[in-house]
């Protein structure tokens, strides 16, 4: 193992790990303002738009996130779309995973027993505030958890923006196996970069996830 | 039952529901004056919960109208936020007590007797804590304020859900089988506290397998079976020399209801 | 915005030829994941921690590192000593992978088929093995089907990341269609539907088999 070379490659790779934060955190960011209105969609009095969402949330998880990011970035100008490649890997990535945490915000909330909803409503709590006050509170454990499954895979997920050049963790690790020819310490180092972050991200889940079910100890 | 010329508090009138094939409630006509005590008894399946649903609409009937203090409850005619603003409105004037309490977890037994006159009514929070400390002095519940509702017995929770039912001032309180998840020796301290509420003239609907309660604390009683009232009179008459067949068969099975 | 399908009509056989090498390395994929999932956990289990460490490793690994990393190490790491043909480096990786992932679901349920099990089968004079064979592992499996189709669904989707390494699959096949006939979006969205309409078979697939299997539980 070649520790002087793995010292030197160190700083491009951190470097690129900062662009799959990014391009990872603003993909989730977004992701959860469409998982959202999916939600809200999927609820609709209106069956066109009902039936609209789920059709959507079908074909998106139904469908590999790596074509979809192909489609996007370089069958998106037949349709008038140009997106430059780190953009792509975000629009893509959020609507990818909004689908995906749609559903996952759907369970948690399902997951909540159908007497809260009833006690609040026979109280007068109409359904916005019953979800506000009632329903979400109890859904936040659980929701937290899975979003955090998703976060960890859209993280994984962001490697393949690298086949459309944004340089990140893989693309950087990639390019440098090509010129050192030294894969094993690179594929250590990038390895661990990506544990680190994923390990980073369990660790935040843990946390909002503990503040979130604080009552339960109570 | 003596009528009044005042508006009653609750009346159905010509109630049917199915669900699917099954036809629950097969046309109820029911009055309910101010401050009266109405007992409804029967076996499972007989149709007595979803008539007290129905009251407040937790249950939509298909045919026929309820009314609160004169205003319809059930309307058909009202869609989407139009008829949401009427139920939550109409909702806020009755209470609901629950066979599995449905306390909120996630909050501390003051704030679940809090949260609606607050949030509803837009009560300050200092006067919502005077007035949610006293309703749980009555039902004895004051020195567990701070405690969530995990560390509650039965009973205790299901005082505190009466409480929680009281701090919006309704004008009639619904009893949807109070006591049927309680252990036999919780259930003494809830029938107390809703006797208190029968002394003090609330307008009360009992779904209960409580005969002896019912027959103690009720004005009126009524016997379902099969999605029509089979009996109804004074609790008198009903529980010790009831006039149906059907209804003296039930009473027979359920044991130490009679004479 | 004009779209023309004709080339993809022309393409037909090489996409087709593409689907036929997806499908071909997701069964290939597929048994080598169970199967081998079932051996690690196996071995996992069964032996103690100072010895199964680097498999306990492995699994960790090859769950927390993305797929084309793990791809581009075993291609181009291995690829330098010893020539093998591209896919069989994509169905190595892509097979532990999952196998991994697998494992992991093996591991737990083989635990959570409880020990009174084991007790009775070793009382009624089964070996360790036999007990092992029999009794434990077919519940084992059972109880995994569930989350062990999840995988299985998601690991034909995966199928297309092995593009990146040059195998023959869909995604690689549209792409060599497109850099000829330039019609990036069609191409992609055939075989998106495509991808979708394998997905909907798969999660019918999924039923039919969790349907039968909760008979025997």
């Amino acid at each position: 193992m070649d520790f002087n070379l793995m010292i030197e490659i160190a700083p491009l790779l951190v470097q690129a790990a900062w662009v799959t934060v990014d391009i990872s955190a603003r993909a989730l960011f977004f992701g959860f303002f469409i998982a959202s209105a999916l939600v809200v969609l999927r609820t609709s009095r209106i069956r066109p738009v009902r039936w609209l969402a789920r059709a959507y949330i079908s074909v998106v998880r139904g469908t590999p996130y790596f074509v979809q990011l192909l489609l996007i970035f370089y069958g998106g100008p037949a349709i008038g779309l140009r997106l430059d490649p780190f953009t792509c890997g975000v629009v893509v990535g959020a609507f990818n995973i909004g689908a995906y945490m749609s559903e996952a915000i759907r369970g948690a909330i399902e997951s909540v027993d159908s007497g809260q909803n009833e006690a609040s409503r026979s109280l007068g709590f109409g359904r916005l505030t019953t979800l506000q006050y009632i329903i979400l509170p109890q859904a936040a454990g659980l929701m937290i958890r899975s979003v955090g499954v998703l976060a960890i895979i859209l993280v994984k997920n962001s490697s393949l923006v690298s086949i459309i050049s944004v340089v990140e963790l893989t693309y950087q690790a990639q390019r440098l196996i090509g010129s050192t020819y030294k894969p094993l310490e690179v594929f250590t180092l990038s390895a661990l970069m990506y544990i680190v972050i994923i390990y980073a991200v369990m660790g935040i889940v843990e946390f909002l996830y503990r503040r979130a079910t604080r009552y339960t100890f109570l | 039952m003596t009528q009044t010329t005042e508006t009653p508090m609750v009346e159905l009138k010509g109630v049917k529901k199915r669900f699917g094939d099954l036809e629950v409630l097969k046309g109820i006509d029911l009055r309910v004056d101010r401050g009266r005590i109405i007992s409804i008894i029967g076996p499972s399946g007989s149709g007595k919960s979803t008539l007290l649903r129905s009251v407040n609409n937790l249950e939509v009937i298909d045919e026929g109208q309820i009314l609160l203090d004169g205003v319809q409850v059930n309307r058909p005619d009202l869609k989407g936020l139009a008829f949401e603003k009427h139920i939550n409105h109409i909702r806020q004037n009755m209470g609901m007590v629950f066979q599995h309490f449905n306390l909120f977890p996630h909050l501390s037994t003051l704030e679940n007797v809090t949260l609606a006159p607050r949030k509803l009514k837009g009560v300050s929070a200092s006067i919502a804590r005077e007035l949610g400390m006293e309703l749980l002095e009555r039902v004895g519940l004051a020195d567990k304020a701070q405690v969530y509702p995990s560390a509650l017995s039965g009973g205790q929770k299901q005082r505190v859900a009466i409480a929680r039912a009281l701090a919006m001032q309704p004008k009639v309180m619904l009893f949807d089988e109070a006591t049927s998840a309680l252990d036999p020796e919780l259930v003494e301290e809830v029938n107390r506290v809703m006797k208190g509420l029968a002394e003090e003239h609330m307008t009360m609907l009992i779904v209960t397998h409580e005969m002896a309660f019912a027959r103690d604390v009720s004005d009126w009683a009524m016997f379902m079976d099969g999605g029509v009232v089979v009996e109804a009179n004074t609790p008198e008459h009903l529980f010790s020399h009831p006039d149906q067949e059907r209804t003296q068969h039930f009473l027979r099975k359920h044991l130490g209801t009679q004479g | 915005m004009e779209f023309d399908f004709s080339p993809v009509i022309d393409y037909l056989p090489v996409l087709l030829q593409g689907v036929g090498v997806t499908l071909l390395i997701g069964v290939a994929v597929a048994v080598m994941s169970v199967v081998g999932g079932q051996i690690v956990a196996v071995i996992t289990l069964y032996t103690r921690k100072m010895v199964n460490w680097p498999l306990r490793f492995f699994i960790w690994l090859f769950m927390t590192t993305p797929l084309l990393l793990q791809l581009y190490f075993l291609y181009f790491g291995i690829g330098e000593w010893i020539l093998i043909p591209a896919i069989v480096v994509g169905v190595l990786g892509l097979g532990f992978h999952y196998m991994a992932y697998n494992a992991d679901i093996f591991i737990a349920t083989i635990k959570s088929v409880s020990s009174g099990q084991y007790e009775a089968s070793r009382s009624l004079g089964f070996g360790h093995l036999a007990t092992l064979f029999y009794v434990v592992l077919p519940q084992a499996f059972n109880r995994a089907l569930p989350q062990l189709s999840n995988n299985m669904i998601i690991m034909v989707k995966d199928i297309s990341v092995l593009s990146a390494i040059g195998i023959g699959e869909m995604v690689y096949v549209s792409q060599y269609a497109i850099s000829v006939t330039f019609r990036p979006f069609e191409f992609y969205i055939t075989i998106t539907v495509i991808y979708y309409l394998i997905n909907l078979m798969m999660e019918a697939g999924q039923t039919w088999i969790e349907r039968r299997a909760a008979y025997r539980s």
